[in-house]
C-alpha cells in the first residue's frame, strides 16, 4: 500500500521542493510507493474545505503516514498550518535550513518586529511611508521560529538546499523502518582539498576573490580555501553535502567547494546546540587568520541558524552606573 | 560549563549582588602565583572561583563565552608572561583566541570589561592579588548581566 504523504511550505523560497524533484530517476522508483495526498506547491487543496464552507478557525489536512515541512515559521498562519501538520501526520520531517534552523529570513532575528516593520514600510529611502498593513493579513510572530520551537519533528534534513541523495534516502529509510541518521562530522572530513596544516596567516580575502586552483586538475591538488585565505566554515558545518553517491570516478565533493567557493555553513551546527559563531572565531583565531575581519560577524557565521535564539536582537548598551 | 562551578558557593545567587568571576589560571604560572597570593595571606575578593587549567592555551573561546552566557559576571584569564611558556607558545596562542574573544562580547551584548587577560607569574602573589581586586571591581561597577536576569 502506498505511503500517504503531506507536505507544506511555510515561510521559504521553494528551492526544498525543487530539491525534491532534483531527486531525479530514482523518484520515479519511489513514486509508486508514495502518494501525495497534500501539497500545496503541486496542487490546489483548500484548508476550510473547498469552497470554503466549513469553519474557518480549523486547518484541515488529510490524514496522513508521513509530513514534510519546509521553511520556518513567520506568521500566526504558518503556526496554526505546523500545528494542524502534526496532528495529521505520524512522523513529521522537517525539510531544508529554515524548517530546521531559520534558515535565511532568521537573519531578520537581530531586529526586533517593530525595528523591521519601521525599516521595511517607513524607513528606506526607496519606500514609500506607509502604515504596516494588518488588514486581512496573519500578523506576523516576534521572532522566526525553527519548526521544531513549535510542533515536535521526528526527523530533520537540513540544507539550502537540502541534498536530493539524503531527501531520498531519508524517504527510503520510512518506507523499510530503517533509521534515519546523518552523521556528526564536519564538512572538512568529506573534503578532498589539499591541507598542508600550515597556518595560512594574515588577512581574510574577500568571498568573490578568486582562489588558486588548476581547472580539472584532481581536487588533491587544490588547496584548502581556509588555509588560501578565505572563511569557510567547513570546520563548524555538517557534513553531507556532498551526497551519498558520486559518478564513478567522480570524488565527492562538498557543494560550493565544488564550484571553488568556501562552505557557507547551510547544513548547521556538526553537533546540535553548538554555536558555529563561537567555534568559528576560535578555528580563525587558532589557526592565525584576523578574525577582526569577518564582515557583519554575526550574520555571517551564524547566517541559517537565525531561529533557537541564536540570533536577536543586542541588549541596548547600559548606561554604567556611576559612583 | 559546570554549572557546580557557577552555584558551587552560597553568594552565586541571582538575587546577590556579589558577582561571580571564574579565573582561568595556568598550572605552571598563574595558579602557583595564586597559591602564593594565598600563602602570603594577602587581601582579594572572594568572588573568585580558580579552574587550574594546564596552559592557558587550552582555553578555548567557548568555555569563556558560555561560562558568560549560563551565569557568570566575569572572566579572568592567566597565563605565563610570554616568552615564559612551559609548553613554548601556548600563551601566544591565548593572546590570539583574547582577541577573538573579545570581539564575540560585542556580539553577545556583553561589556568589554568581563573578561580579561592577564600574565602572572609564579612570583607575582601580590600582583595577582591586585589583578583579581581590580576585576572584581570592575565586574560590580557593571550593570547585571543580561544574560543573569533574562
Amino acid at each position: 500500500m502506498a505511503v500517504k504523504v503531506a507536505e507544506e511550505w511555510l515561510n521559504i523560497c521553494g528551492g526544498c521542493e525543487v530539491s525534491i524533484l532534483d531527486i531525479g530517476e530514482p523518484l520515479l522508483d519511489l513514486l509508486p510507493n508514495l502518494e501525495f495526498v497534500h501539497i500545496p506547491v503541486l496542487m490546489d487543496h483548500k484548508y476550510h474545505g473547498q469552497t470554503g464552507e466549513k469553519d474557518p478557525q480549523v486547518i484541515e489536512i488529510p490524514q496522513a503516514d508521513v509530513g514534510i515541512i519546509s521553511g520556518g515559521i513567520r506568521n500566526e498562519k504558518e503556526k496554526h498550518v505546523a500545528e494542524a501538520m502534526r496532528k495529521s501526520c505520524k512522523t513529521l520531517i522537517s525539510l531544508g535550513s529554515c524548517a530546521c534552523f531559520g534558515g535565511i529570513p532568521a537573519l531578520a532575528n537581530m531586529w526586533t518586529l517593530e525595528e523591521l516593520q519601521e525599516k521595511v514600510f517607513r524607513g528606506s529611502k526607496t519606500t514609500e511611508k506607509a502604515e504596516t498593513p494588518k488588514k486581512d493579513l496573519p500578523p506576523l510572530l516576534e521572532k522566526v521560529l525553527a519548526v521544531d520551537e513549535v510542533v515536535k519533528v521526528d526527523l530533520s534534513i537540513p540544507g539550502c538546499p537540502p541534498s536530493p541523495d539524503w531527501i531520498k534516502e531519508a524517504l527510503l529509510c520510512l518506507l523499510s523502518g530503517k533509521p534515519f541518521v546523518m552523521p556528526d562530522k564536519s564538512v572538512c572530513d568529506e573534503c578532498p582539498t589539499k591541507r598542508e596544516k600550515k597556518a595560512s596567516g594574515g588577512s581574510l580575502k574577500r568571498p568573490l576573490d578568486t582562489p588558486q586552483f588548476k581547472q580539472n586538475a584532481p581536487w588533491e591538488e587544490t588547496r584548502c580555501l581556509m588555509e588560501q585565505g578565505y572563511l569557510c566554515m567547513g570546520p563548524v558545518t555538517k557534513a553531507g553535502c556532498s551526497g551519498l553517491t558520486s559518478e564513478p570516478g567522480e570524488a565527492r565533493v562538498p557543494r560550493c567547494i565544488k564550484g571553488y567557493m568556501a562552505c557557507r555553513g547551510c547544513f548547521g551546527p556538526v553537533k546540535k546546540g553548538s554555536n558555529p559563531l563561537v567555534d568559528m572565531m576560535g578555528a580563525l583565531s587558532s589557526i592565525g587568520l584576523n578574525p577582526n575581519q569577518v564582515a557583519d560577524r554575526r550574520a555571517t557565521l551564524n547566517r541559517y541558524m537565525g531561529a533557537h535564539g541564536m540570533l536577536k536582537p543586542l541588549p541596548a548598551k547600559p548606561v554604567p552606573v556611576k559612583k | 560549563m559546570n554549572e557546580t562551578v557557577l552555584t558551587q558557593e552560597p553568594h552565586a545567587d541571582i538575587l546577590n549582588p556579589e558577582p561571580v568571576v571564574l579565573a582561568f589560571c595556568c598550572n605552571w604560572c598563574s595558579y602557583t602565583g595564586a597559591d602564593l597570593a594565598g600563602t602570603s595571606r594577602l587581601q582579594y575578593p572572594p568572588d573568585a572561583r580558580i579552574i587550574r587549567v594546564m596552559c592557558s592555551g587550552m582555553v578555548h573561546p567557548n568555555l569563556v563565552i558560555d561560562a558568560l552566557t549560563k551565569g557568570a559576571d566575569g572572566v579572568l584569564v592567566c597565563g605565563c608572561h610570554l616568552g615564559d611558556c612551559h609548553y613554548q607558545d601556548g600563551n601566544y596562542r591565548t593572546e590570539k583566541r583574547a582577541e577573538a574573544i573579545k570581539l564575540m562580547l560585542e556580539d553577545f551584548g556583553l561589556e568589554p570589561e568581563r573578561f580579561r587577560l592577564e600574565w602572572v607569574s609564579a612570583s607575582e602573589g601580590p600582583r595577582f592579588a591586585q589583578v583579581m581586586t581590580e576585576m572584581v571591581e570592575a565586574v560590580k561597577r557593571l550593570p547585571p548581566s543580561s544574560y543573569k536576569t533574562g
